[in-house]
């Protein structure tokens, strides 16, 4: 691979972890290059200039240089603009990271996907109904990887969905309309949603609780799909602290 | 090459891989630290390895407050100069020696040994909240101040325990944050810059 220098790119940094004795290894989601792993030498130094600014939820731009599958960041700059997040919002920012940072390949750019993030974060930080955000950028993540969920219509048929109707919703194919009493007792591992919800989802209208609970329980099937035997920590996470 | 020689050689390269374990050490590092024990330094060497046995032998957590100590419970948690009706958590037992330099806190303590990070998987169990829950409602604990790190993780860990606390009728408080003290506008990092404006206060 030839050297290639990115200067100033907006970018958010997903994670970072320590990497030998003073450096940070930090996953960053930038718009034009995707997601990208950068060595950030130095970082953990006291005085280095980088500490402090390598946070997760803040705009920044980055600037790097890359010949190899690690970069090298060479700038950090603060952006601003976006209010940081704090409690709910920020454990459901947690969770988008995780999100990208599982489904979302090295060095494949979606800037729209890149925007979606970053407004998605503008609404976690004014305080909007979470569920309503990671809905929509589930749905969004789903879509720009090429995963986009069969809402409309019904899976092989063709036939719009019709949403008087209860449906089961098969990952690999959309929805398949139940018959008669086979609603009554879905299998485990089926998801069974109403016609209403899969056409609140196509138009992001989430304004109706079941609609919020239909749907939450579509994206984590369709999601759980693409992540084969893997658990999401962020989810793990949540739930213990609300056992607790 | 004899069999002795590949034997010393082996403990060498055991003591160099063993040295590995301590942060910012890697094998360059590692490497000189064993030769200068080895050659210059094998009476201190003798009381490093006793001291570690000792300490791993001896030391374990405050039943109140989570620190390290030799005792059930440690000389700070004991002291009855402390006032006893404020609680303040920390993260690692390094910020407590820091907040103790302040001698401008006299309460007590509870230091967490990490830090809710839910990307790595670190939840309310591996840093013993329930623990920090049962030491807060005591009776005696009036205000519980957070004193975690102004990182996404260590928010997240106060406000998670300000909820529960809160929940139980606990009084909770978060240390503020801020230009630095003798902070001069022009040199503090913007991010910080832009926090104290979004968390200014009335004068």
């Amino acid at each position: 691979m030839s050297r290639r220098r990115v200067d100033q790119e907006p970018a958010y940094v997903l994670h970072s972890h320590p990497y030998k004795e003073t450096s940070l290894v930090v996953e960053a989601l930038s718009r034009r290059w995707g997601r990208v792993g950068l060595v950030a030498r130095g970082a953990r130094r006291p005085r280095s200039a980088m500490r402090g600014l390598l946070l997760a939820f803040y705009p920044l731009r980055l600037s790097w240089s890359a010949s190899a599958e690690l970069g090298t960041l060479t700038t950090v700059e603060w952006a601003g603009g976006q209010s940081a997040l704090s409690g709910v919002g920020l454990m459901c920012g947690f969770y988008l990271n995780e999100l990208l940072l599982r489904l979302l390949p090295r060095e494949d750019p979606h800037e729209a996907l890149f925007d979606a993030y970053a407004a998605s974060l503008a609404r976690l930080g004014a305080e909007q109904s979470p569920a309503e955000v990671l809905r929509s950028f589930e749905r969004r993540l789903l879509t720009e990887l090429g995963y986009a969920p069969l809402l409309e219509q019904e899976a092989t048929s063709g036939v719009p969905v019709d949403p008087a109707r209860q449906y089961r919703y098969e990952p690999e194919l959309g929805p398949v309309p139940l018959q008669g009493s086979q609603g009554a007792q879905p299998a485990t591992g089926i998801c069974v949603v109403s016609g209403r919800t899969l056409l609140d989802v196509a138009r992001d209208d989430y304004a109706r609780p079941q609609t919020r609970e239909e749907a939450r329980r579509l994206m984590r099937t369709l999601i759980a799909q693409r992540l084969p035997g893997q658990v999401l920590h962020t989810r793990a996470v949540l739930k213990e602290l609300q056992d607790l | 090459m004899s069999a002795e020689s590949v034997q010393t050689a082996k403990g060498l390269e055991r003591l160099i891989e063993a040295l590995r374990v301590l942060p910012g050490v890697g094998p360059r590092s590692a490497q000189r630290m064993a030769y200068h024990l080895l050659q210059h330094e094998r009476q201190g060497a003798t009381q490093l390895a006793q001291a570690l046995e000792a300490a791993l032998a001896r030391v374990r957590h405050c039943a109140r407050c989570n620190n390290f100590t030799e005792d059930e419970i440690c000389g700070l948690c004991r002291s009855p100069r402390r006032d006893p009706s404020l609680l303040c958590v920390i993260e690692t037992p390094a910020d407590l020696a820091m907040v103790e330099q302040t001698v401008s806190y006299s309460g007590l303590y509870f230091v967490l040994m990490g830090r809710l990070s839910p990307l790595d998987g670190i939840g309310p169990r591996e840093i013993g909240l329930d623990r920090l829950i049962a030491r807060a409602t005591d009776g005696q604990v009036q205000e519980v101040i957070l004193a975690t790190n102004f990182t996404n993780e260590g928010e997240a860990t106060a406000h998670y325990i300000a909820e529960m606390l809160r929940a139980r009728g606990i009084r909770t408080s978060r240390i503020a944050r801020g230009v630095p003290l003798g902070g001069e506008l022009e040199y503090v990092d913007v991010g910080t810059i832009s926090q104290a404006l979004i968390d200014r206060r009335g004068l």
